[in-house]
């Protein structure tokens, strides 16, 4: 029993190869044994002062982790796009940016990819091509977009890009089915687009220290939601007087009646624009109205009571000033909110508004 | 009382034996847990067992009951993790950065009247192997990761233990209390609030099954 143990233990130590925390200038693979660089699953080398990876680190080809974080280095070598069981990327805190991964790095067979403390200021689109990818962090950077070719990582479950110069966030990323925790705090980011909601399975959502002033009310039905944190937004408390309502065009009541009276109509009664138009119709959320609105609508913040705790501003679009409610005009009372914005307690169990 | 001579605890298992001995009084010298907490130097391999991570919050990880005078646990905060406001529930609270950095903010008690934002009093950054102090008297507190690159571990200490405290919401000043949870115990994960055995009763348990 004992033996076998030892035995196991020694495996193990044979896989992992640790050259981490020894003031490295250059990592020499020649040093390391044939047998050792074939059984070496990880290769630690994190903390140095390596400039460069050497394109030899191809030669531990059963190599499944590497950390080069905490080094120097200003790019990633030709020769990892050869470790084909690669599943592990760790280069945090380095000098890269988007002009330092090899034409191939879409290649790998990645699971797990940290770039965290670079200096990249876009994703790189070989990044956007791991189509193995779990995880990606790639915090405290430079990045001012993310680009709507994300939408191509479907094994995403993880996305960290707190720390940012984030503006924007593309309605691509809700197209990322397993997507379970979304990092965007301390960004730059003024709005969160309503297709966010359709990320269902979405538990964790950090969007603290952003320039948010409201949410959309999509948002209620993020059904898996516990966290969200929303601190250090400039989040309106103030009920909006001012409804900005343009009065609808000729065009959008006759689509308006012809939605609301339920009028049947078919391709071949008129061009095919109009059918299209029809089709995009709205339904006002307003639950006492049947109503419908097309580009005509009323933009109105409601506060919606969260789990009886919180009180947090999401945009409505109604379909004419007639369908806010009146007694969503002071958002500091204690009155109950309308039943249907209510969020029930045991749907968002750690809201971090505060 | 003299105070005891200093003697610096080489080991996590030294500093919680000398912490047992500091809280069978029940007068407490704030400095005097300071400073031998602070005198610790953090060895990973010791606590390592404790520091269990969890992907989406912060983990509380319970190290040792103190006798039921203190309760001794490791916090383990993940890239960009953050605690709400919350207060100490009349318990006295100490906490010792382990690994990596955390930014405390502290606030007053808002106002009954006031339905404004609590405003911050002042902001921190605790370094590794501090240690920070705060009750109720001092104020609240909000405890945050702000690194985007590098966990961070802490350990804590509070007196009397409690399980409930009050979190605030900055905007408004509202409060609500919240039952605490422990993600491990004793190193071992604790899901679903399941109670396990502490080491004394498992102790027991293998004596009645040896015989």
């Amino acid at each position: 029993m004992e033996s076998q143990e030892g035995a196991a233990a020694a495996a193990t130590r044979d896989c992992v190869l640790d050259f981490s925390r020894l003031s490295l200038n250059t990592f020499n693979v020649n040093n390391v044994s044939e047998d050792r660089r074939r059984d070496t699953r990880q290769l630690f080398l994190n903390y140095n002062r390596l400039y460069a990876l050497p394109s030899s680190v191809s030669l531990f080809y059963n190599l499944e982790l590497l950390d080069i974080s905490n080094n120097g280095l200003t790019t990633i070598c030709e020769g990892i796009t050869r470790l084909a069981k690669l599943k592990t990327l760790l280069a945090k805190n380095n000098r890269l940016d988007e002009f330092s991964l090899p034409k191939e790095f879409g290649s790998l067979q990645l699971e797990v990819l940290n770039f965290s403390g670079n200096r990249f200021q876009e994703i790189p689109l070989q990044c956007t091509k791991l189509l193995r990818l779990q995880s990606l962090s790639i915090g405290g950077n430079r990045l001012k977009s993310i680009p709507a070719e994300i939408e191509y990582l479907t094994s995403l479950e993880m996305l960290y890009l707190g720390g940012n110069l984030i503006s924007d966030i593309p309605p691509e990323l809700a197209h990322l089915p397993y997507l379970t925790y979304l990092v965007l705090c301390d960004n730059r980011i003024q709005s969160v687009p309503p297709q966010l909601a359709r990320l269902h399975s979405l538990r964790s959502l950090s969007l603290h220290n952003n320039l948010l002033t409201y949410l959309p009310r999509e948002i209620l039905s993020l059904v898996h939601l516990q966290e969200l944190s929303l601190r250090g937004n400039p989040l309106v408390v103030r009920f909006v007087k001012e409804m900005i309502y343009d009065p609808p065009s000729l065009l959008e009541l006759a689509g308006r009646t012809i939605k609301s009276r339920n009028i049947p109509y078919f391709p071949y009664d008129m061009p095919s624009n109009l059918v299209l138009y029809l089709d995009l119709a709205s339904k006002c959320p307003n639950p006492k109205c049947a109503g419908v609105y097309f580009d005509s609508c009323v933009r109105q913040i409601k506060f919606v009571d969260f789990c009886g705790k919180y009180r947090l501003p999401l945009m409505h679009y109604l379909c004419s000033p007639e369908c806010t409610s009146p007694c969503s005009s002071n958002p500091q009372s204690d009155a109950e909110s309308e039943e249907e914005n209510s969020v029930p307690a045991d749907r968002l169990q750690r809201v971090l508004l505060g | 009382m003299e105070q005891t001579e200093v003697v610096k605890p080489e080991t996590l298992d030294e500093l919680t034996a000398i912490l047992h001995k500091i809280f069978e009084s029940d007068n407490i010298n704030v400095e005097e847990v300071q400073n031998i907490m602070e005198s610790y130097e953090s060895k990973p391999h010791e606590w390592m067992k404790y520091a269990k991570f969890d992907q989406y919050r912060y983990t509380r990880n319970l190290v040792d009951e103190g006798n039921g005078k203190f309760n001794l646990m490791i916090l383990c905060w993940g890239e960009g993790h953050g605690s709400s406001i919350h207060d100490h529930t009349d318990s006295h609270c100490f906490l010792k950065l382990l690994q990596g950095q955390l930014k405390e903010t502290l606030f007053d008690w808002p106002d009954r009247k006031s339905h404004g934002d609590m405003v911050q009093k002042s902001q921190r950054i605790l370094q590794e192997n501090k240690v920070a102090y705060i009750n109720d008297s001092i104020g609240l507190h909000r405890v945050e990761n702000v690194s985007h690159t590098e966990c961070a571990v802490s350990l804590h200490l509070y007196s009397p233990p409690f399980e409930t405290c009050q979190t605030f919401d900055q905007r408004t000043g509202h409060k609500n209390t919240v039952k605490m949870t422990f993600w491990s115990k004793y190193g071992e994960r604790t899901p679903y609030n399941i109670c396990i055995l502490d080491r004394k009763h498992k102790a027991k348990e293998v004596k009645l099954l040896g015989e």
